[in-house]
């Protein structure tokens, strides 16, 4: 094995910081600023797209400033680890202070995985929220994740990348029971359908219109998804808070994804097609622009979250439970 | 049925706007144009306002709807000053723009706004809840509510707010009286009276400071703190405003609001929750703690300044008595200079330094909290300029906080220099921080009062200040006492040499 000694990635990222503000020391510049509110792990596979991923961490950056550690899975049987330092700079607009993060980059064979916490672990920033984006399927099957998951604050998964979504949502629910914090970027698609329910429920008339019994829906195309047993339990969670009692429907189908509620002779249907989501309250029809969120746009959400997510979590309980009822 | 909205994600989604309509008096106005118009597209442009929300402007010019639709998107286009016009999203807000001209003293008027509004309820579903927002004179506010409350457009099917905005009143008595005549029409807690300094992030970043964190609220009082320092400054003159500033002047436009307002933010005790009525409860309580002065402690503690012509850059630049629209012999205070108390365990002793003036040598706003000296100087004769410890909150123009202290230079020797620790906002936080007229019409809109200011505190403020204008006015004024581009009458330097204290130059 290859050896990557921590402290020889700790001196590389001092020594980085001596030639970034060199660099940045120009007649008009005032100098780098080191920006970090975080630590970043992100796991990875090699067949990753890395300019892709360059891209997502770079936009990242100036909202949440972190040091970036990349791991990047090469599979292969040798026991090798390898990794470089470099900087994320960015010149704020109508400055002339550049704003630098670091960012270290880690490959590791499959064989070596098990000594990825040990050079990650003194890489962490003291003090800071760690937060680990597993954004690859292979690695949550894993043995070693459970070690790697254990070095962060929060971990987040992608669910929708992930086939048998009833059983993945009953094996994150039993992380998230043993303690573990998690988001999970499928729940995070859903933002955009949740708050155009929420908002429609912003109007006190609407709201009083939630008694006694109701009867959700959703509908996915295609095989039952995580994202529509989180959707169902999210609704069937905040109506049962409500004193409302919802009988609930998962079911998948040609026609465009769906959720729907009933309640007496209220109705409402969220429907996406064609990068749109329309919202139909009792006939009367209204659609947004909904295009498809990228990385980027998911992670600036869930990196706004460092601690607990209670919504979510009740959500997650509640979806396992449903997980053993669908396939209707 | 729930109470409230059983759907809501506090951690996720951001506060949205419930149907509503927004009528603004004095829509052809500077205000309108330049601040209100460019927040509410702002927030259209976030999606943080309902698909039914409708404005609906008046004032005495004749315009069509549509004339008024193209007037606003010549001025959102020219004032926002980060956002550019996104073509699809005007069109579905101009959909909501309307326009009713009209006389405030004319009753027509308000039946047709009445008339108006039932109709934006019907086609847009405004749920009846609608927000008045007074952009007119200041002389025409008691008008406009007196138009309101005959029309009967205070009560509805949903909520009716009214917004005024500053000022409220020219001193304690016609304060009162406004208040009075609001009140006819709307009860305390639908009166909204703005104060753009609040909505500011610095301004709110300092409850954040003081109260989210562990470590300065035990030395946030006198046993730590020597004096504090609040400056407003103006690199530039009255910008055309010359007749309505020469009847307020410095003190009356800027330390009686804004600046008060932020003393009472840094110095208040802490709420009991975030509540509205918490939070203004004791920054009330803070204003009222502020003792009024004698006539003769105004004359050692209060310094009035107008600024003179001079060369600025190579440029000539006119004094106050030459700006357009601006009596020649003019007495109006261009700069004020105040030294306050407040009466409380607290704070008892410490003098807050108010200032505020118009071409001064740059724009700048910052509160500056000094620090006691180390209570032993060890380092005798090797400390650097002995400079004591600084935090300064800087609200404008580049948003931050820094602490000052002294450090070993290094090399042999126990040679000290000070040095800053700064945390600059832009850039920590990528996220583009909204305009104060964007935060304030979002909290009106939503029935949060937090960073309005409450009646109570305008009297107290203006106890404050209106013996200070009375006294002035009695004693007479020798202007101009500054030049343009500098920092303000020798007298105002002379206020705080005689405690041992000088102005910082920011």
């Amino acid at each position: 094995m290859a050896a990557t000694p921590p402290e020889k990635i700790l001196k590389e990222l001092a020594e980085l910081w001596v030639t970034t503000s060199k660099e940045g020391g120009g007649e008009a510049a005032q100098g780098v600023l080191r920006a970090c509110s975080m630590t970043l792990i992100v796991m990875t596979e090699d067949r990753d797209d890395p300019a892709d991923l360059g891209e997502t961490i770079a936009a990242l950056m100036p909202e949440h400033p972190a040091r970036t550690i990349v791991v990047r899975l090469t599979g292969g049987g040798d026991r090798s680890l390898g990794q470089r330092v470099f900087a994320q700079c960015w010149m704020p607009f109508g400055q002339r202070r550049q704003i630098c993060c670091e960012q270290v980059e880690i490959t590791c064979a499959d064989a070596s995985l098990g000594d990825v916490p040990s050079v990650v672990l003194p890489l962490e920033v003291p003090d800071l929220p760690v937060i680990l984006w597993c954004r690859s399927p292979r690695l949550l099957a894993m043995a070693e994740f459970s070690a790697l998951a254990g070095m962060a604050r929060r971990v987040l998964v992608d669910s929708g990348a992930l086939p048998d979504a009833p059983a993945v949502v009953r094996r994150l629910a039993d992380e998230a029971a043993r303690g573990m914090l998690l988001g999970d970027l499928a729940w995070t698609r859903l933002s955009r359908w949740r708050q155009s329910l929420a908002q429609i429920f912003e109007d006190p008339h609407n709201t009083g219109c939630l008694a006694g019994s109701a009867r959700i829906t959703v509908c996915d195309a295609g095989a039952i998804t995580t994202r529509a047993l989180y959707m169902a339990a999210w609704m069937a969670a905040a109506l049962e808070a409500a004193g409302v009692s919802p009988a609930v429907r998962i079911r998948t189908s040609a026609q465009p994804t769906f959720a729907e509620l009933e309640c007496g002779s209220f109705h409402v249907r969220l429907e996406r097609q064609d990068g749109h989501l329309t919202a139909i309250v009792n006939g009367l029809s209204q659609w947004t622009l909904m295009p498809k969120p990228d990385d980027y746009l998911l992670l600036r959400e869930e990196l706004g979250i460092v601690n607990h997510d209670p919504v979510f979590e009740k959500t997650l309980a509640s979806a396992a439970r449903f997980s053993y009822s669908t396939g209707e | 049925m729930p109470a409230e909205n059983p759907f809501q994600d506090p951690l996720r989604f951001e506060r949205r706007i419930p149907p509503c309509a927004v009528v603004i008096f004095g829509a052809n106005g500077d205000l309108t144009k330049r601040k209100l118009l460019p927040a509410l597209y702002r927030l259209a442009y976030d999606r943080r306002l309902s698909p039914g929300f409708a404005i609906v402007g008046t004032s005495r010019t004749p315009l069509t709807d549509d004339q008024f639709r193209d007037k606003m998107k010549e001025a959102v286009t020219s004032f926002s000053e980060d956002t550019q016009l996104d073509e699809d999203v005007w069109k579905t807000f101009a959909e909501g723009l309307h326009y009713v001209a009209g006389d405030l003293g004319d009753v027509g008027l308000f039946q047709r706004i009445g008339e108006k509004l039932a109709h934006l309820d019907e086609a847009h579903q405004t749920g009846g809840n609608v927000l008045f927002y007074l952009s007119t004179q200041p002389s025409q506010y008691a008008l406009a509510a007196q138009g309101i409350g005959a029309a009967g457009l205070q009560h509805g099917a949903g909520w009716r707010r009214l917004v005024v905005e500053k000022p409220f009143g020219h001193d304690l008595a016609s304060a009162r009286e406004l208040s009075d005549h609001l009140h006819e029409v709307f009860t305390e807690s639908d009166v909204y009276r703005i104060d753009h300094y609040l909505g500011k992030e610095t301004v709110q970043n300092i409850l954040a400071f003081r109260f989210g964190n562990g470590i300065f609220e035990p030395l946030w009082n006198r046993r730590y703190i020597n004096h504090v320092e609040i400056t407003a400054a103006e690199s530039i003159g009255v910008e055309g405003r010359g007749a309505y500033y020469q009847e307020a002047g410095a003190l009356a436009d800027m330390i009686q609001n804004h600046l008060l307002q932020v003393m009472a933010t840094i110095a208040m005790e802490p709420s009991a929750s975030f509540q509205a009525t918490s939070v203004r409860d004791e920054r009330s309580k803070l204003l009222r703690s502020m003792k009024p002065m004698t006539p003769d402690e105004i004359r050692q503690n209060a310094v009035a300044g107008q600024y003179g012509p001079a060369r600025i850059g190579g440029e000539d630049v006119p004094g106050f008595r030459q700006e357009p629209g601006v009596s020649a012999n003019s007495n109006t205070d261009t700069y004020a200079a105040v030294t306050l108390f407040v009466e409380n365990w607290r704070w008892a002793g410490v003098p807050f330094y108010v200032r505020t003036g118009k071409r001064m040598p740059k724009r700048v706003t910052e509160i500056a909290i000094h620090f006691n000296n180390a209570p032993l100087a060890i380092f005798d004769g090797e400390t650097g300029d002995g400079t004591p410890n600084l935090l300064i909150v800087r609200i404008q123009p580049e948003e931050g906080i820094s602490l000052k202290f002294l450090s070993k230079r290094p090399g042999a020797g126990m040679k000290l220099r000070p040095v800053s620790m700064d945390f600059n906002y832009g850039s920590s936080f990528g996220e583009r921080s909204p305009s104060a007229y964007e935060t304030l019409l979002l909290d009106a809109l939503l029935g949060d009062a937090t960073l309005y200011t409450r009646q109570d505190m305008v009297e107290a403020s203006w106890a404050v200040v209106e013996p200070i204008q009375n006294a002035w006015h009695a004693d007479g004024f020798d202007f101009p006492n500054y030049a343009a581009g500098t920092w303000g009458p020798a007298a105002a330097d002379a206020m705080l040499a005689r405690r041992g204290h000088e102005w910082r130059k920011p």
